[in-house]
Protein backbone atom coordinates (compact mmCIF):
# COMPACT_ATOMS: atom_id res chain seq x y z
CA UNK A 1 0.00 0.00 0.00
CA UNK A 2 1.30 3.26 -0.88
CA UNK A 3 2.11 5.66 1.77
CA UNK A 4 -0.73 8.47 1.05
CA UNK A 5 1.40 10.63 3.38
CA UNK A 6 4.01 10.06 1.26
CA UNK A 7 2.20 11.38 -1.78
CA UNK A 8 0.48 14.70 -0.36
CA UNK A 9 3.82 15.88 1.25
CA UNK A 10 5.11 15.59 -2.09
CA UNK A 11 2.32 17.33 -3.81
CA UNK A 12 3.01 20.38 -1.46
CA UNK A 13 6.54 20.32 -2.08
CA UNK A 14 5.31 20.41 -5.50
CA UNK A 15 3.13 23.10 -5.67
CA UNK A 16 5.63 25.51 -3.34
CA UNK A 17 8.32 24.66 -6.45
CA UNK A 18 5.45 25.74 -9.34
CA UNK A 19 4.24 28.53 -7.06
CA UNK A 20 7.86 29.55 -6.90
CA UNK A 21 9.32 30.06 -10.75
CA UNK A 22 5.94 31.24 -11.63
CA UNK A 23 3.75 34.19 -11.49
CA UNK A 24 0.93 32.76 -10.44
CA UNK A 25 -1.45 34.82 -8.29
CA UNK A 26 -4.41 36.64 -8.67
CA UNK A 27 -8.50 36.37 -8.74
CA UNK A 28 -8.20 32.68 -8.90
CA UNK A 29 -5.17 32.61 -6.73
CA UNK A 30 -6.85 34.73 -3.93
CA UNK A 31 -10.08 32.76 -3.89
CA UNK A 32 -8.38 29.32 -3.89
CA UNK A 33 -6.13 30.62 -0.61
CA UNK A 34 -9.45 32.22 1.49
CA UNK A 35 -10.81 28.35 0.32
CA UNK A 36 -8.32 26.89 1.79
CA UNK A 37 -7.96 28.88 4.57
CA UNK A 38 -11.58 28.57 5.35
CA UNK A 39 -11.25 24.11 4.90
CA UNK A 40 -8.10 24.85 7.28
CA UNK A 41 -10.09 26.39 9.71
CA UNK A 42 -12.87 23.42 9.68
CA UNK A 43 -10.16 20.57 10.03
CA UNK A 44 -9.13 22.80 13.20
CA UNK A 45 -12.58 22.28 14.89
CA UNK A 46 -12.81 18.90 13.81
CA UNK A 47 -9.99 17.67 15.18
CA UNK A 48 -10.70 19.73 18.56
CA UNK A 49 -13.89 17.94 18.84
CA UNK A 50 -13.23 14.60 17.54
CA UNK A 51 -9.16 13.88 17.92
CA UNK A 52 -9.70 10.20 17.21
CA UNK A 53 -10.89 10.82 14.07
CA UNK A 54 -7.40 12.36 12.81
CA UNK A 55 -6.25 8.99 14.37
CA UNK A 56 -7.98 7.30 12.25
CA UNK A 57 -7.09 9.19 9.20
CA UNK A 58 -3.40 9.14 9.81
CA UNK A 59 -4.01 5.74 10.47
CA UNK A 60 -5.01 5.30 7.03
CA UNK A 61 -2.59 7.66 5.44
CA UNK A 62 0.16 5.56 6.69
CA UNK A 63 0.85 7.80 9.59
CA UNK A 64 1.12 5.92 13.30
CA UNK A 65 -0.26 8.78 15.37
CA UNK A 66 -2.70 12.08 14.56
CA UNK A 67 -0.38 14.23 16.24
CA UNK A 68 2.59 13.37 13.77
CA UNK A 69 -0.32 13.89 10.95
CA UNK A 70 -0.87 17.57 12.31
CA UNK A 71 2.92 18.34 12.36
CA UNK A 72 3.17 17.00 8.94
CA UNK A 73 0.78 19.23 7.85
CA UNK A 74 1.41 21.85 9.82
CA UNK A 75 5.44 21.79 7.96
CA UNK A 76 3.34 21.91 4.16
CA UNK A 77 1.17 24.21 5.44
CA UNK A 78 4.53 26.65 7.01
CA UNK A 79 5.80 26.11 3.47
CA UNK A 80 3.56 27.35 1.04
CA UNK A 81 2.84 30.41 4.29
CA UNK A 82 6.12 31.48 3.43
CA UNK A 83 5.90 31.36 0.30
CA UNK A 84 3.10 33.50 0.13
CA UNK A 85 4.82 36.20 1.99
CA UNK A 86 7.43 35.95 0.06
CA UNK A 87 5.57 36.67 -3.46
CA UNK A 88 3.74 39.47 -1.35
CA UNK A 89 7.09 40.83 -0.26
CA UNK A 90 8.34 41.11 -3.92
CA UNK A 91 5.42 42.58 -5.56
CA UNK A 92 5.33 45.32 -2.70
CA UNK A 93 9.73 45.14 -3.65
CA UNK A 94 8.49 46.06 -6.98
CA UNK A 95 6.01 49.13 -6.23
CA UNK A 96 7.71 50.61 -3.97
CA UNK A 97 10.70 50.58 -6.66
CA UNK A 98 8.39 52.40 -9.34
CA UNK A 99 7.41 54.93 -6.59
CA UNK A 100 10.71 56.04 -6.01
CA UNK A 101 12.10 55.91 -9.10
CA UNK A 102 9.51 58.33 -10.41
CA UNK A 103 10.10 60.19 -7.41
CA UNK A 104 13.64 60.16 -7.76
CA UNK A 105 13.19 61.10 -11.26
CA UNK A 106 11.37 64.03 -10.70
CA UNK A 107 13.37 65.71 -7.95
CA UNK A 108 16.35 65.57 -10.25
CA UNK A 109 14.93 67.27 -13.11
CA UNK A 110 13.97 70.13 -10.64
CA UNK A 111 18.18 69.65 -9.38
CA UNK A 112 19.50 69.67 -12.46
CA UNK A 113 17.68 72.61 -13.54
CA UNK A 114 18.84 74.72 -11.06
CA UNK A 115 22.61 73.03 -12.31
CA UNK A 116 22.45 74.07 -15.21
CA UNK A 117 22.37 71.03 -16.86
CA UNK A 118 18.41 71.07 -18.06
CA UNK A 119 16.69 73.48 -20.22
CA UNK A 120 13.10 74.72 -18.56
CA UNK A 121 10.16 73.72 -20.38
CA UNK A 122 8.42 76.86 -21.54
CA UNK A 123 5.38 75.91 -19.11
CA UNK A 124 7.13 75.73 -15.98
CA UNK A 125 8.86 78.59 -14.36
CA UNK A 126 12.59 78.53 -14.44
CA UNK A 127 13.33 77.53 -10.73
CA UNK A 128 10.99 75.78 -8.38
CA UNK A 129 11.44 76.03 -4.86
CA UNK A 130 12.17 73.46 -2.76
CA UNK A 131 14.62 71.53 -4.52
CA UNK A 132 18.17 72.91 -3.96
CA UNK A 133 20.84 70.44 -3.31
CA UNK A 134 22.83 70.57 -0.04
CA UNK A 135 26.37 71.14 -2.13
CA UNK A 136 29.53 70.03 0.01
CA UNK B 1 29.40 68.69 -30.03
CA UNK B 2 31.06 64.94 -30.73
CA UNK B 3 29.26 62.27 -29.17
CA UNK B 4 26.13 64.61 -27.80
CA UNK B 5 24.00 61.66 -28.86
CA UNK B 6 25.34 59.36 -26.20
CA UNK B 7 24.13 59.38 -22.68
CA UNK B 8 26.11 57.15 -20.18
CA UNK B 9 24.45 56.08 -16.93
CA UNK B 10 26.50 55.12 -13.91
CA UNK B 11 24.84 53.78 -10.92
CA UNK B 12 26.89 55.01 -7.88
CA UNK B 13 26.78 53.84 -4.80
CA UNK B 14 29.30 54.61 -1.83
CA UNK B 15 31.92 55.38 -4.61
CA UNK B 16 33.10 58.66 -3.12
CA UNK B 17 36.36 58.17 -3.04
CA UNK B 18 36.62 57.54 -7.07
CA UNK B 19 33.51 59.32 -8.47
CA UNK B 20 34.62 62.45 -9.36
CA UNK B 21 37.63 61.15 -11.64
CA UNK B 22 35.27 58.68 -13.30
CA UNK B 23 32.81 60.88 -14.42
CA UNK B 24 35.39 63.52 -15.36
CA UNK B 25 37.45 61.53 -17.21
CA UNK B 26 34.12 59.96 -19.07
CA UNK B 27 32.69 63.37 -19.62
CA UNK B 28 36.09 64.28 -21.61
CA UNK B 29 34.71 61.66 -24.68
CA UNK B 30 31.29 62.03 -23.34
CA UNK B 31 29.18 65.34 -22.68
CA UNK B 32 26.01 63.63 -20.77
CA UNK B 33 26.68 61.55 -18.01
CA UNK B 34 23.95 60.88 -15.34
CA UNK B 35 25.16 59.17 -12.13
CA UNK B 36 22.00 57.31 -10.10
CA UNK B 37 23.01 57.63 -6.46
CA UNK B 38 21.43 54.76 -5.15
CA UNK B 39 20.81 55.74 -1.48
CA UNK B 40 24.84 55.65 -0.48
CA UNK B 41 25.86 56.42 2.95
CA UNK B 42 28.78 58.69 2.57
CA UNK B 43 29.03 61.37 0.16
CA UNK B 44 28.90 60.24 -3.30
CA UNK B 45 25.94 62.60 -4.50
CA UNK B 46 27.58 66.00 -3.54
CA UNK B 47 30.94 64.47 -5.19
CA UNK B 48 28.71 63.90 -8.31
CA UNK B 49 27.01 67.74 -7.45
CA UNK B 50 30.60 69.22 -7.88
CA UNK B 51 31.19 67.32 -11.46
CA UNK B 52 29.13 68.33 -14.64
CA UNK B 53 27.35 64.90 -14.53
CA UNK B 54 23.48 65.38 -14.07
CA UNK B 55 22.51 63.25 -10.44
CA UNK B 56 19.68 61.60 -9.69
CA UNK B 57 18.70 60.49 -6.29
CA UNK B 58 17.57 57.51 -4.66
CA UNK B 59 15.48 58.34 -1.42
CA UNK B 60 17.05 54.78 -0.37
CA UNK B 61 19.33 51.77 -1.75
CA UNK B 62 17.38 49.57 -3.94
CA UNK B 63 20.41 47.75 -6.01
CA UNK B 64 22.14 48.42 -8.75
CA UNK B 65 19.57 46.98 -11.02
CA UNK B 66 17.23 49.71 -10.04
CA UNK B 67 19.87 52.30 -10.33
CA UNK B 68 20.28 51.33 -13.99
CA UNK B 69 16.72 51.40 -14.59
CA UNK B 70 16.04 54.60 -13.37
CA UNK B 71 19.72 55.86 -15.00
CA UNK B 72 18.13 55.00 -18.20
CA UNK B 73 14.65 55.80 -17.54
CA UNK B 74 16.45 59.55 -16.78
CA UNK B 75 18.40 59.72 -20.08
CA UNK B 76 15.51 58.55 -22.14
CA UNK B 77 13.47 61.24 -21.15
CA UNK B 78 16.05 63.80 -22.24
CA UNK B 79 15.63 64.99 -26.27
CA UNK B 80 18.66 63.64 -28.63
CA UNK B 81 19.83 60.28 -26.99
CA UNK B 82 20.25 57.89 -29.47
CA UNK B 83 23.01 55.41 -27.54
CA UNK B 84 22.77 54.42 -24.26
CA UNK B 85 26.15 53.46 -22.64
CA UNK B 86 26.77 51.66 -18.90
CA UNK B 87 29.07 52.37 -16.99
CA UNK B 88 30.35 51.21 -14.03
CA UNK B 89 31.13 54.18 -10.77
CA UNK B 90 34.55 52.07 -9.20
CA UNK B 91 37.12 52.83 -12.29
CA UNK B 92 37.14 49.21 -13.41
CA UNK B 93 35.59 50.56 -16.94
CA UNK B 94 38.23 51.99 -19.77
CA UNK B 95 36.21 55.49 -21.85
CA UNK B 96 37.99 54.25 -24.78
CA UNK B 97 36.43 50.91 -25.00
CA UNK B 98 33.22 52.30 -24.17
CA UNK B 99 33.89 54.97 -27.18
CA UNK B 100 34.96 51.87 -29.45
CA UNK B 101 31.60 50.58 -28.46
CA UNK B 102 30.24 53.41 -29.65
CA UNK B 103 31.29 53.43 -32.65
CA UNK B 104 30.53 49.97 -33.80
CA UNK B 105 26.38 50.59 -32.40
CA UNK B 106 26.91 53.51 -34.91
CA UNK B 107 28.34 51.41 -37.51
CA UNK B 108 24.32 50.23 -37.41
CA UNK B 109 25.32 46.10 -36.89
CA UNK B 110 24.40 46.39 -33.80
CA UNK B 111 21.32 46.96 -31.21
CA UNK B 112 23.41 46.25 -28.21
CA UNK B 113 27.09 45.97 -27.83
CA UNK B 114 27.88 44.49 -24.94
CA UNK B 115 31.77 44.95 -23.03
CA UNK B 116 33.28 40.94 -22.27
CA UNK B 117 36.62 40.40 -20.35
CA UNK B 118 36.70 37.34 -21.96
CA UNK B 119 36.91 37.69 -25.44
CA UNK B 120 40.95 39.22 -25.44
CA UNK B 121 43.56 37.98 -22.99
CA UNK B 122 40.92 36.31 -20.57
CA UNK B 123 43.97 35.08 -17.80
CA UNK B 124 44.14 38.73 -16.48
CA UNK B 125 40.55 37.98 -15.28
CA UNK B 126 41.18 36.27 -11.24
CA UNK B 127 41.25 32.85 -10.95
CA UNK B 128 37.90 32.55 -8.80
CA UNK B 129 35.91 35.39 -10.54
CA UNK B 130 36.16 33.61 -13.91
CA UNK B 131 35.00 30.64 -12.49
CA UNK B 132 31.84 32.30 -10.95
CA UNK B 133 31.59 34.64 -14.36
CA UNK B 134 31.58 31.47 -16.36
CA UNK B 135 29.23 29.24 -14.28
CA UNK B 136 26.32 32.47 -14.65
CA UNK B 137 27.15 32.04 -18.34
CA UNK B 138 27.21 28.57 -19.03
CA UNK B 139 23.67 28.08 -16.77
CA UNK B 140 21.95 30.87 -18.61
CA UNK B 141 20.31 29.55 -22.02
CA UNK B 142 20.04 32.63 -23.99
CA UNK B 143 23.60 33.83 -22.85
CA UNK B 144 24.31 30.46 -24.14
CA UNK B 145 22.07 30.71 -28.17
CA UNK B 146 23.74 34.88 -28.67
CA UNK B 147 26.86 32.90 -27.99
CA UNK B 148 27.91 35.38 -25.21
CA UNK B 149 30.92 35.17 -22.95
CA UNK B 150 30.51 37.53 -20.20
CA UNK B 151 26.91 38.75 -19.00
CA UNK B 152 27.98 40.42 -16.15
CA UNK B 153 30.45 42.81 -17.77
CA UNK B 154 28.94 46.48 -16.47
CA UNK B 155 30.02 47.98 -19.91
CA UNK B 156 27.39 48.22 -22.49
CA UNK B 157 25.91 50.19 -25.15
CA UNK B 158 22.06 50.14 -25.89
CA UNK B 159 20.62 52.07 -28.81
CA UNK B 160 17.65 53.98 -28.25
CA UNK B 161 14.61 51.62 -29.40
CA UNK B 162 16.01 48.49 -27.64
CA UNK B 163 17.14 51.09 -24.27
CA UNK B 164 13.08 51.91 -24.13
CA UNK B 165 12.22 47.81 -24.37
CA UNK B 166 14.07 47.25 -21.67
CA UNK B 167 12.27 46.67 -18.01
CA UNK B 168 14.87 45.90 -15.50
CA UNK B 169 12.76 44.33 -12.71
CA UNK B 170 15.22 42.41 -10.58
CA UNK B 171 17.02 45.41 -8.40
CA UNK B 172 19.93 43.37 -7.04
CA UNK B 173 22.65 41.73 -9.27
CA UNK B 174 20.85 39.76 -11.28
CA UNK B 175 19.94 42.29 -13.51
CA UNK B 176 22.45 41.78 -15.97
CA UNK B 177 21.56 38.26 -16.57
CA UNK B 178 17.93 39.73 -17.04
CA UNK B 179 19.10 42.59 -19.41
CA UNK B 180 20.95 39.67 -21.59
CA UNK B 181 17.42 37.57 -21.74
CA UNK B 182 14.80 41.00 -22.50
CA UNK B 183 17.72 41.82 -25.21
CA UNK B 184 17.38 37.94 -26.13
CA UNK B 185 13.56 38.15 -26.40
CA UNK B 186 13.11 41.39 -28.00
CA UNK B 187 15.15 39.65 -31.27
CA UNK B 188 17.77 42.49 -30.50
CA UNK B 189 21.03 42.28 -32.89
CA UNK B 190 23.33 41.45 -29.96
CA UNK B 191 27.53 41.59 -30.30
CA UNK B 192 30.37 41.55 -27.64
CA UNK B 193 32.94 43.53 -27.90
CA UNK B 194 36.40 43.19 -25.91
CA UNK B 195 37.13 45.45 -23.27
CA UNK B 196 39.97 45.74 -20.61
CA UNK B 197 38.87 45.54 -17.11
CA UNK B 198 41.57 47.46 -14.61
CA UNK B 199 40.94 44.95 -11.50
CA UNK B 200 42.44 47.76 -8.96
CA UNK B 201 42.46 46.95 -5.68
CA UNK B 202 39.98 49.04 -5.07
CA UNK B 203 37.29 47.66 -7.69
CA UNK B 204 38.58 44.34 -6.34
CA UNK B 205 37.19 44.91 -3.17
CA UNK B 206 33.51 45.68 -4.63
CA UNK B 207 33.39 43.60 -7.34
CA UNK B 208 31.41 40.37 -7.28
CA UNK B 209 32.72 37.89 -5.09
CA UNK B 210 31.82 33.96 -5.21
CA UNK B 211 29.18 34.41 -1.96
CA UNK B 212 27.19 37.02 -4.98
CA UNK B 213 27.60 34.03 -7.58
CA UNK B 214 25.35 32.45 -5.44
CA UNK B 215 22.74 35.61 -4.88
CA UNK B 216 23.00 35.99 -8.99
CA UNK B 217 21.78 32.16 -9.72
CA UNK B 218 19.26 32.29 -6.45
CA UNK B 219 17.74 35.50 -7.80
CA UNK B 220 16.98 33.99 -11.57
CA UNK B 221 16.04 30.85 -10.15
CA UNK B 222 12.89 32.93 -8.69
CA UNK B 223 12.20 35.87 -10.93
CA UNK B 224 9.22 36.03 -12.49
CA UNK B 225 8.83 34.01 -15.90
CA UNK B 226 6.76 34.51 -19.17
Amino acid sequence: MPMWIQLLLLAVIAIVLVMFVRRWYGVRMQAGKRIAFFAFLAANAWAVLRPDDVTWLANRMGVGRGADLVLYLLVAGFALATLNTYLRFRELDRRFTELSRTLAIREAELVNRERGLLQAPHEHPAVLPGSRLEQS
Amino acid sequence: MANSDVWVVIPVFNEEQVIAGVVGDVQQVFPNVVCVDDGSRDRSAQRVAATGAHLVRHPVNMGQGAALQTGLSYALAREGGRYFVTFDADGQHRVEDALRMVELARQGGADAVLGSRFLDQPRKVPAAKRVVLRAVVALSPTARRLQLTDTHNGLRVLTRPVAEGLRITMNGMAHASEIVSQLAKARARVVEAPVTILYTEYSMSKGQSLINGVNILFDLSVRQRG
